[in-house]
């Protein structure tokens, strides 16, 4: 099916999410004129450090956020053109590819390399506009790429910047004690990385010159947990049938509870999403017009197609209830963190990314999620350079279906590199998935 | 002599997983595998087991697409593949910690498919020059030997670990006096049959390859040097499976030999000894980091060692003509690591040559082609350098 440009739109975002927009604008406006204001840039991916950073005032890039606006934007083609006239294969994580693209477009606009054949960037081209970092710090739960792709930002850059590595390991979960966010291995590790962490605030300190802030972490933080228990109790809301919300508008959600400044406003957003959610509840307002199907979305997002996708699925009548990107991440266990004493608690959100926990724990998270929201099928999303998250797909998929009876289908795409999206795949795959259900149905009936 | 030694060294390398089977019929032993890269086959060894590094099959992967996807790297996919198919059965235990994100996928999928195999793991820092680089590896290896004595159901000791890290490092070192050797041109031996030098000193009972190495060294050392007028070859990637017998075959058939490598079936297996005094566990940390310093992986992260400058200072070391880069297709440490190796032998003037390997088929003539090519372009620009140029 394809989506036709001029048709009233089949989905139902929510009007608060618009908020987001404006204040994703103003953060990026922060970024770009970070360093004529004299402020220092830290460049990090993976984790959510940016409130040690906020609190000592320095200007933080989340390099997977800046890929993903340039390809929400539809503009990451340049910074992947640069990336690889340098030599970086397409085969490479596409985050890293662009973000790294971004890296050589800042290198050949200072001279400081041999110049390639892109030419020099005009003011458009906001890949060229990211500021080189003051400092880089790496704390990447289970993928191995995003702390080669760190080493490789600071060796494009000659080593010159300082870096920081915080080592967070995978929880293999085969002690006899092993759960979630209990035993042994859990304990031992959260005081790991949360040791890990003081060092990193010392590592601030150093290029700073000065003291921590700590008064100012913990203010931040007390949002950042205000803020996640808004999002989390707007979220348990689409349990309800219309679902209210889907997995896109918790997408569009993602900069607010994740690498936006945290003061206030970042309460007040969620404030107004959990507001209008439990709205649309007391009056049965669904997030798509009709809601006929409910599904769960495994993988990450593809970036250059959230608008498309939520429009496709929309038209399909199959509300996307939730998806392991948006439920099983961002501070989403804020009842861990101690505002007065937030380190621990961050460490051990960090520990739970949505691929850290080994197959058992993870598989198990996904099928309470699946019963929890009542789904039908769950539609997964291979995308071609984050094997993060594809690795336990097979493994989630084999689980729906002989344990909870539900429909999967897959379909390829990428987070941010658009030549890897097979659109008619995924309508194929999808009719065919909601066909199965629909017999189901008619065979229970 | 030396030709049945080569040959033993070719069945146990090509069938690895039969040699297991017979190594058990004959002893009665445990069979412990692991992934590459990193973990200390020593700590299994002292526990009276058979430490085994899985493998890549030559076989054509079916079922274990149904774990993994086919954009995975060969390794990967043809491990899962053989725990899918039940080949891995012989294993009684496979224990690892090395942090590679296609590795822990494969280990999850492996648990699945072999849910009576324990699968022990705990990972490594692969940061490798933090203040505390050296105290969690120690960390790692002390849980991974905790794991290991629990499955075994009883303690390894400290003695049995001296005596396995010196059976170990005598191998290591026998391995790489060859190494020298074919470098200086008193080794004849092929770049395949290096690989099944060190490929099978993966599988093999240590004693038993070590018996003989120590028979084909002596013979070695015999043999009058020879003089070979082909192109010096340094081969350079593929941190986890082996480069494909044929493709070694192809690149020396076109007119070169190989004299040097960090390959992982090769040098990068052997590099490095575990110091063999003081407290063992401390000394495998101290490998694990060593290792690293003197053959950088870009699986690990180091900022204050460049792979690319090893690199170049193997080719002096070899004087070796050319570099050929074998990656593996969808490895993507050495995607990432790549550029800089580009740019700094361009920067150098060092020809070489990138050639994507893949666990499939290969259009081995469309690579020939590129290898004559670039073996033409090497000896054009020597010829074309200034007489007392050529001749240093």
């Amino acid at each position: 099916m394809n989506v036709a440009a001029s048709m009233p739109s089949a989905a139902n975002k929510l009007k608060s999410t618009r908020m987001a927009g404006k204040l994703v604008n103003d953060y990026w406006e922060m970024v770009w004129r970070a360093k004529e204001e004299g402020k220092l840039v830290c460049w990090y991916e993976g984790s959510a450090i940016n409130p040690f950073l906020e609190a000592a005032d320095i200007v933080w890039v989340h390099g997977e956020a800046y890929s993903a606006m340039l390809a929400a934007r539809h503009l990451e083609g340049p910074a992947q053109a640069a990336a690889e006239e340098r030599g970086y294969m397409k085969e490479l994580c596409s985050y890293a590819r662009t973000h790294l693209g971004c890296a050589v477009t800042n290198q050949r606009t200072r001279n400081d390399t041999d110049t390639g054949v892109t030419g020099a960037p005009d003011d458009a081209d906001i890949a060229a506009r990211l500021p080189e970092p003051d400092m880089i710090i790496s704390a990447y739960a289970y993928c191995s790429t995003g702390q080669q792709w760190d080493e490789m930002t600071s060796r494009l850059f000659g080593k010159k910047i300082p870096i920081f590595n915080v080592s967070i390991p995978w929880m293999w979960a085969s002690k006899k004690d092993a759960g979630y966010l209990r035993g042994q291995e859990w304990d031992e590790t959260s005081r790991y990385v949360a040791r890990q962490l003081d060092d990193m605030v010392k590592f601030i300190e150093e290029r700073t010159g000065k003291p921590y802030p700590w008064d100012r972490l913990r203010e931040l933080m007390a949002n950042v947990k205000r803020a996640s228990e808004l999002r989390l109790e707007a979220m348990d809301m689409c349990t309800a049938h219309p679902a209210p919300a889907t997995f896109f508008d918790w997408v569009v959600s993602i900069a607010p509870i994740n690498n936006l400044p945290a003061g206030p406003q970042i309460v007040d957003y969620f404030t107004a999403v959990r507001d209008e959610v439990a709205d649309r509840v007391k009056n049965g307002v669904g997030g798509i017009g009709r809601e006929k199907y409910r599904l769960f979305f495994d993988g990450i997002m593809n970036w250059n197609k959230v608008g498309w996708l939520a429009e496709k699925f929309a038209r399909y009548d199959a509300a996307v209830v939730v998806g392991r990107y948006t439920h099983m991440a961002f501070w989403q266990e804020p009842d861990l963190i101690d505002a007065r004493d937030p380190v621990l608690g961050m460490a051990q959100n960090f520990l739970i990314c949505p691929n850290n926990h080994a197959s058992p724990i993870l598989i198990e998270l996904i099928m309470d999620l699946c019963k929890k929201y009542e789904v039908d099928g769950m539609v997964i999303h291979a995308s071609r350079t984050c094997r993060a998250f594809t690795n336990p797909q097979f493994l989630i998929a084999d689980s729906a279906s002989k344990r909870l009876g539900i429909q999967t289908t897959m379909f390829e795409g990428d987070v941010t590199d658009e030549s890897f999206y097979k659109d008619e795949l995924l309508n194929s795959r999808v009719e065919a998935m909601l066909e199965a259900i629909d017999q189901r149905r008619l065979v229970a009936a | 002599m030396s030709d049945e030694i080569m040959d033993r060294f070719r069945q146990v390398a090509t069938h690895p997983l039969a040699y297991a089977q017979e190594w058990k019929a004959r002893t009665g032993g445990l069979v412990i595998g692991s992934f590459p890269m990193n973990f200390p086959g020593e700590l299994v060894h002292a526990a009276g087991a058979l430490p085994m590094i899985i493998q890549e099959s030559e076989e054509q992967i079916t079922v274990g697409h149904g774990l993994l996807f086919p954009f995975y790297c060969g390794f990967t996919r043809s491990t899962v593949d053989q725990a899918a198919k039940g080949d891995l059965a012989v294993l009684d235990a496979i224990m690892f910690g090395d942090h590679c994100v296609q590795l822990l996928g494969a280990a999850d999928a492996v648990r699945v498919a072999l849910p009576d195999t324990r699968v022990i793991f705990f990972q490594l820092i692969s940061s490798m020059c933090d203040p505390w680089t050296f105290g969690r590896a120690r960390e790692s290896f002390m849980e991974l030997r905790g794991e290991l004595e629990d499955f075994l159901g009883r303690s390894l000791d400290d003695a049995a670990l001296h005596g396995s890290i010196a059976v170990f490092n005598r191998n290591r070192q026998l391995i790489r006096r060859i190494y020298d050797m074919r470098t200086a041109g008193l080794a004849p031996l092929s770049a395949k049959q290096m690989q099944y030098v060190v490929k099978s000193s993966m599988v093999m009972d240590k004693a038993e390859h070590t018996a003989l190495l120590e028979l084909l060294v002596a013979e070695l050392e015999e043999r009058v040097p020879t003089v070979s007028r082909a192109l010096r070859v340094h081969l350079s990637g593929h941190f986890c499976q082996a480069p494909k017998p044929e493709i070694l075959d192809m690149i020396e058939g076109c007119g070169a030999i190989v004299v040097g490598d960090d390959l992982y079936h090769g040098f990068r297996y052997i590099s490095t000894d575990v110091d063999e005094a003081g407290d063992p566990m401390d000394a495998l940390a101290k490998w694990y980091m060593a290792r690293n310093t003197g053959v950088p992986c870009p699986t690990r992260v180091q900022n204050d060692v460049d792979w690319d400058g090893y690199l170049l200072d193997a080719m002096r070391k070899e004087k070796a003509d050319g570099l050929i880069v074998l990656m593996a297709k969808f490895c993507e440490p050495h995607m990432y690591y790549y550029p800089e190796v580009k740019q700094a032998f361009e920067k150098n003037d060092v020809p070489h040559l990138l050639i994507e390997t893949e666990h499939e088929s290969m259009a081995l003539e469309a690579l020939k082609t590129r290898v004559e090519t670039f073996f033409e372009i090497i000896k054009r620009r020597q010829a074309a350098r200034p007489l007392e140029l050529q001749a240093s």
